[in-house]
């Protein structure tokens, strides 16, 4: 696999190819999708040899976000494909390419909703049949964050002391509430 | 739950549904299949999953991110240390906590005590499914020192919790060294026994050879990792693959075998035995002095915002912790990708049209452990 040629091709299928670094975000590349070119993205991945790791949803605003990660069996390369679903909370199905991805979408229709259109069998696989429309892992309003609240910061990674010494100041101001809640 | 089936107008054919589990033994926990047979031929399989279910990834958008250590667990009961380690390595990348090297040598000694009691269980086990009932007893035996050795150290015999942020909770003793000595020579020992009792037995042959078909596309398509992938060929083990903790000082092979089937996965994973020893001899060898836990983890465990995640190889493929995180000490959202759910996933293609009893080989060599596929 030529990672630069490959690289090319995600470019022209989507809105955002980002390098990132696997020392601390364990992925390699982060690539943003329109869903409408999710399903010729998923093609690519698999002729170039990736597997489907992991198919999940995230809810934040504005819409929840699928998130699709693919590695490859020869060379190290972790790639991390986002997109959002549209207003009906649909997205296409990749099921029929990534056969792996079947149970995943079912299992993101479980939890958060996500409708992944022209999937085969979309019926409950983790929860029970009566619990459709629990969507268990939907936050509530209070709990909802904007998509760029959960994106990492873009000054932050560089400066490395910095996150080992932020959080060692803030505990020492109330030591006790955060044992009381590590003990219950 | 009910399956769509086609009616067949020729009358010769008769179609009907059998429920093997929940309860059913040869699935190993509470797993369902729909099987749509015909004689004694499944031509459709159904996975029902979920009786299992604990809400896990529920559960860790409520509670500080080191509470969920235990959690982690009781995902897979047999591969409990390597779970413990995914988790706590995925926080160590997220905040920057340096590990002590002799910590990591702890965490590698035990995480492979822990494959190889997972894999004397799978052994034992699947050869009780296939109708062999004495090996279990002898793996069982070999199985029982490991307990006892690691309760020694962790405090428990099964659902370990004894990997922290930034190390593990308690040093090993000289009699955890003298122990697992021992535990190595005589494990070596009773490899040709098993050999001889079993890996060349004709039954086993029968029952096992060119039952399953798997290649490395299929195994792309489905996301299949572990003994399964390296039963078809690739050479695929995230402890070489991408590199972690200190698996790179170690010398050690990758067994792998080419024909995809049941015979195939088996052998691969009697052979990761002797290889994690030798890992484990290894590590004995080399185990530095020092402190066992970071000298400064911050209480509060703050992530920064952002997505990390971190990939160890399970006794059953690649697990995958995925944690979004907004800056706080509670994770937005963590995903845990457990490698028998994808494995479990390629049943209904690998098994259609298999004869029944070729089914319970085919999903024995999955090594399946139901609550991990539920979580």
């Amino acid at each position: 696999m030529d990672i630069n040629k490959v690289k090319k091709q995600w470019q022209a299928l989507s809105t955002n190819v980002e390098d990132i670094d696997y020392a601390v975000s364990g992925h390699d590349f982060n690539v943003c999708l329109e869903s409408d070119k999710l399903r010729d993205f998923a093609a690519l991945m698999l002729e170039e040899g990736f597997y489907l790791v992991d198919l999940m949803a995230v809810h934040v605003t504005p819409a929840i976000e699928v998130v699709y990660q693919f590695a490859h069996f020869e060379t190290r390369c972790r790639v991390l494909a986002r997109a959002f679903v549209d207003d009906k909370c649909e997205i296409p199905t990749i099921s029929d390419i990534y056969q792996g991805a079947n149970w995943h979408e079912r299992e993101a229709r479980d939890f958060h909703g996500v409708v992944f259109s022209d999937h085969p069998y979309l019926h409950p696989i983790i929860l029970p049949e009566e619990d459709v429309d629990l969507k268990p892992l939907l936050k509530k309003e209070a709990g909802l964050k904007d998509v760029d609240a959960v994106r990492r910061k873009p000054p932050e990674p560089a400066p490395e002391p910095k996150p080992k010494v932020k959080p060692e100041v803030e505990p020492k101001a109330k030591p006790e509430a955060v044992k009381s809640q590590e003990q219950s | 739950m009910s399956m769509d089936i086609e009616i067949l107008e020729d009358d010769r054919h008769h179609r009907y549904v059998l429920n093997m589990g929940p309860q059913h033994p040869s699935t190993h926990g509470v797993l369902r299949v729909l099987l749509e047979l015909e004689g004694e031929y499944a031509m459709n399989l159904l996975p029902v999953l979920g009786y299992g279910h604990r809400c896990h990834e529920k559960i860790a958008e409520y509670k500080p991110v080191k509470s969920f250590m235990p959690n982690t667990a009781r995902m897979d009961y047999l591969g409990a240390l390597i779970y413990n380690h995914g988790y706590a390595q995925l926080l160590e990348k997220a905040t920057g906590v340096e590990v002590p090297e002799r910590a990591e040598y702890i965490r590698v000694i035990t995480s492979e005590l822990n494959r190889i009691q997972s894999h004397l269980l799978w052994y034992g086990a699947y050869l009780l499914d296939l109708g062999a009932f004495t090996p279990i007893m002898y793996a069982f035996d070999d199985r029982e020192h490991i307990l006892d050795i690691l309760e020694d150290v962790t405090g428990s015999r099964l659902t370990y919790c004894y990997f922290r942020v930034g190390g593990v909770c308690k040093d090993i003793d000289d009699k955890f060294v003298t122990s697992t000595r021992a535990f190595i020579s005589r494990l070596r020992s009773r490899f040709p026994m098993y050999e001889d009792l079993v890996n060349g037995n004709v039954i086993l042959q029968n029952r096992l050879n060119d039952v399953g078909d798997l290649n490395p596309h299929t195994c792309a398509r489905y996301g299949i990792t572990g003994p399964l992938l390296r039963g078809t060929g690739v050479g695929y083990d995230l402890r070489r693959a991408e590199p972690y903790s200190i698996y790179p000082k170690f010398d050690f092979e990758i067994p792998t075998a080419t024909k995809g089937d049941c015979m195939a996965s088996f052998l691969v994973r009697f052979q990761e035995m002797e290889q994690s020893l030798r890992i484990i001899e290894q590590a004995l060898d080399g185990l530095p002095e020092g402190p066992v836990m970071a000298a400064k983890v911050p209480k509060k465990l703050k992530i920064p915002a952002g997505d990390y995640n971190s990939s160890v190889e399970a006794p059953r493929g690649e697990l995958s912790y995925y944690l979004v995180s907004d800056g706080s000490d509670v994770p937005y959202r963590l995903k845990v990708r457990t490698p028998s759910y994808s494995n479990l996933s390629v049943i209904p293609e690998m098994c259609q049209g298999m004869l029944l009893s070729d089914v319970v080989s085919a999903m024995g060599a999955l090594d399946l452990v139901i609550p991990e596929i539920d979580r």
